[in-house]
């Protein structure tokens, strides 16, 4: 089976997984309290609005992430296929997001909540990611 | 973009690992300028050139050159 080794992440890519397994934990903490809080007491308008808002802000932060990945890389070849990866998954959630869309006002689909829409997104982006891993597998060292 | 990268490589007993330190990028660039997967930019393309002592030409195949010969 192949393993990636330690050596094969460059320093930016080591700070962007380190920076998202935090932010994924957070969001691990944060999320059940709020979905308790939601269905068992009534809560105001305006914490609700808090709530949604903290719920969001570990999302927002794996996004920001990337941004920040992308600025810190200094493999161009790295940087390039990120790049790339990126934009096959923005286009494929995008397309999905409008022709579910158009399901949904139809009536030919069930209504699915906004937040799955960056969900898809990272699923495309890792799944692309994995293939490029395998893909790149080099015999000679 | 074919290149003779793998061939200076191997005349000088380098393993990708220590071009790739050579030129402070990853392994995985360095495999995939070699395998013609990746195109290096134009500043790499020269730090490559001046490692090896060579210009760029004597290392990279013009990819339109080489298509003319081979049509």
């Amino acid at each position: 089976m192949f393993v990636a080794k330690q050596s094969d992440h460059t320093p930016a890519q080591r700070a962007h997984v380190r920076r998202v397994l935090w932010l994924m934990l957070a969001y691990a903490v944060i999320l059940p309290p709020l979905i308790w809080l939601r269905a068992h007491r009534h809560v105001s308008d305006p914490l609700l609005l808090a709530m949604a808002i903290v719920a969001s802000l570990p999302v927002l932060g794996i996004f920001a992430s990337w941004g920040r990945y992308l600025s810190d890389e200094r493999d161009e070849y790295h940087q390039a296929t990120t790049l790339r990866r990126i934009a096959i998954a923005t286009n494929a959630t995008m397309g999905a997001a409008v022709v579910w869309g158009f399901l949904q006002a139809f009536g030919v689909m069930p209504l699915v909540e906004a937040y799955w829409v960056p969900f898809v997104w990272v699923v495309i982006q890792g799944a692309f990611g994995c293939v490029a891993l395998f893909a790149r597998r080099d015999p000679e060292e | 973009m074919q290149s003779r990268l793998r061939v200076l490589r191997a005349e000088r007993g380098w393993s990708q690992q220590d071009l790739a330190q050579r030129l402070e990028v990853s392994r995985q660039s360095v495999n995939a300028i070699e395998t013609g997967k990746y195109d290096p930019s134009l500043p790499l393309a020269f730090r490559i050139a001046e490692l090896f002592e060579r210009s760029i030409e004597d290392i990279f195949l013009s990819p339109s050159r080489h298509s003319s010969k081979a049509i």
